[in-house]
């Protein structure tokens, strides 16, 4: 929003103005296209179509474990070091991986709750998603002819 | 006395078994062995090398062997509203654990309510008590905070008395824009069978027993913007009795606890700050009229806190210090108020500066950690006789875990 106010002082600078504001067009656009980059995915099968940001975390926090119909989430995950994890996790739960293992592993060494599925690539991921019903997941890249719905969050 | 009560024929064969499949069974870090059904254990090892005072065998001026921990899970859930969990456990612990497999905990939980964000549970079996952020996986080496638990909060002399109990517990979620609390309102027998509560609570391992009652313990604890901030409240009212047997010194007696412990955290990218805090007033009556049983009957205020300050450069590394500090009455620190002649003052406190560095490979963890400690309070006399624990002390230990 902040850039959003700033063309009122760029047409001053009459030459390049044009170039300009281009670049700074640009520029948001590439920000914005990066902030977005990693995308939530479930499995056709899932009547939603958006998350609460308080429901996607309680979800992949293994907290929640049924969508609003009652059938089971099975939730798939990616190592915690791999790059789309940690982007996942800080774009779309805007929080840090450290935490999400925390929360797992508090819980599961207190049979308070289940571990994720754990995957080693991306490819796998969008698999399972594709074949499981109630699964979610997250990729960095969804083509159009992936079998797997996006869910947005809110 | 210890090898008694936790002899090979209280650990049923089973659970040796089972302990020992599951650990071979598991090559990685979480088994599905079925749909809805999910194995998990751990193993840890520690050497500890002290200036003075034995924390895990022979640490005094040698190398202590006897702190070790091992633990294998099972749990399924065969539909969304019903969870079965159950764990196996293998402490060693010094002169106070010796290793007996006990089943941990082993539980049914069952969803009540359920609306996609908020939910509500019940537990029932003997299930885990939450207290303060660290109690219910203490034993689990790539949970804690450390090597040794800051004892303030989590003093390991009473750990089966605070870990788990048979009982009841409701549980829940609630999540509204970037707040989640969870909550749980439990109610249970504490387990009093360790030699060791009877050497806080008596002095010595009696003759006779100690033996819980009902009691109430309660956990509400708050994560705002993901956990970014973190604000826990515990609540307890803890009572037990004692039965004397042929106890010469203490007649029949009553003791409860009540303890509040806050937890704040604050949780960024490359650092975290936890600080709790506890204060737990102790009160008893009964245990007749020898001079033991006039010097227990004084209630006594137990007061701790520790404050911790974790560096991540990466995910695989993390370095730590930690204050922490614990005074059996809070209104005589240092036993100034009334002397003894049952010990030394010095066994009433415990204040430790620790540093310590942790590595974390695949599914190991290694950690090195170091204790600067004035004060014995959290050390057991069935390890050092009172008589021959000293005030100032040093300890480095050395710790691998593996998981699964």
């Amino acid at each position: 929003m902040t850039e959003a106010a700033r063309p009122s002082v760029v047409p001053r600078r009459r030459p390049g103005g044009g170039t300009v504001l281009l670049c700074l067009f640009l520029t948001l656009g590439l920000a914005a296209s990066l902030a977005g980059a990693t995308e939530i995915i479930a499995n056709r099968s899932v009547a939603v179509s958006s998350l609460s940001l308080a429901s996607a975390r309680a979800v992949f926090g293994m907290r929640q474990v049924k969508w609003p119909d009652g059938s089971p989430i099975r939730v798939f995950v990616l190592p915690d070091d791999h790059p789309a994890h940690g982007a996942a996790c800080k774009e779309r739960l805007n929080l840090f991986p450290y935490q999400l293992r925390q929360s797992w592993d508090r819980q599961v060494y207190s049979g308070m709750a289940q571990a994720p599925s754990e995957v080693a690539s991306e490819e796998e991921l969008l698999n399972k998603v594709a074949t499981t019903p109630g699964a979610i997941g997250y990729v960095r890249k969804v083509k159009g002819n992936d079998p797997v719905k996006i869910l947005s969050i809110e | 006395m210890i090898r008694s009560r936790f002899s090979p024929s209280s650990s049923p064969p089973w659970l040796a078994l089972l302990l020992g499949a599951l650990l071979l069974a598991g090559p990685a870090r979480a088994q599905e062995l079925g749909e809805g059904l999910q194995a998990h254990g751990f193993i840890s090892q520690v050497v500890t090398h002290s200036s003075d005072n034995q924390v895990g065998g022979d640490s005094d001026d040698g190398l202590g062997w006897g702190l070790r921990e091992m633990g294998a899970n099972l749990s399924w859930r065969p539909t969304p509203d019903w969870l079965l969990s159950g764990q196996v456990l293998g402490r060693w612990a010094g002169e106070t654990d010796d290793g007996g497999l006990r089943l941990d905990y082993g539980f049914i939980d069952r969803t009540l309510v359920s609306d996609g964000v908020n939910q509500m549970g019940l537990r029932v079996g003997k299930i885990k008590n939450p207290y303060g952020f660290f109690n219910t996986t203490r034993d689990v080496a790539h949970t804690r905070p450390g090597i040794i638990m800051p004892q303030s909060i989590y003093l390991d002399r009473i750990r089966n008395f605070i870990l788990s109990a048979p009982g009841a517990a409701l549980h829940g979620n609630l999540a509204a824009n970037d707040m989640d609390i969870s909550w749980s309102l439990g109610m249970v027998q504490p387990d009093t069978s360790s030699a060791d509560l009877e050497s806080l609570f008596l002095l010595s391992d009696r003759v006779g027993k100690m033996k819980g009652d009902w009691t109430w313990l309660g956990q509400v604890m708050a994560d705002f913007q993901g956990g970014r901030w973190r604000a826990g409240l515990t609540l307890g009212d803890v009572r037990m009795h004692y039965q004397p047997g042929g106890d010469p010194l203490l007649a029949s007696g009553d003791n409860r606890l009540t303890p509040i412990v806050l937890s704040l955290e604050h949780n960024a990218e490359k650092y975290s700050l936890t600080a709790e805090y506890t204060q737990a007033r102790h009160e008893n009556g009964g245990y007749g009229a020898s001079p033991l049983a006039v010097g227990l009957q004084k209630p006594n205020t137990v007061e701790g806190w520790y404050v911790q300050a974790t560096y991540r450069p990466s995910l695989d590394w993390r370095f730590y210090v930690r204050r922490d500090e614990v005074y059996l009455d809070r209104n005589d620190r240092y036993g100034k108020k009334n002397p003894s002649p049952f010990y030394p003052p010095f066994i009433l406190f415990a204040k430790d500066w620790t540093v310590g560095v942790r590595h974390d490979w695949n599914a190991w963890e290694f950690s090195l950690e170091y204790h600067d400690v004035k004060g014995t309070l959290w050390l057991s006399p069935l390890d050092t006789a009172f008589g021959n624990q000293t005030q100032d002390w040093d300890m480095v230990l050395l710790q691998a875990a593996w998981r699964f």
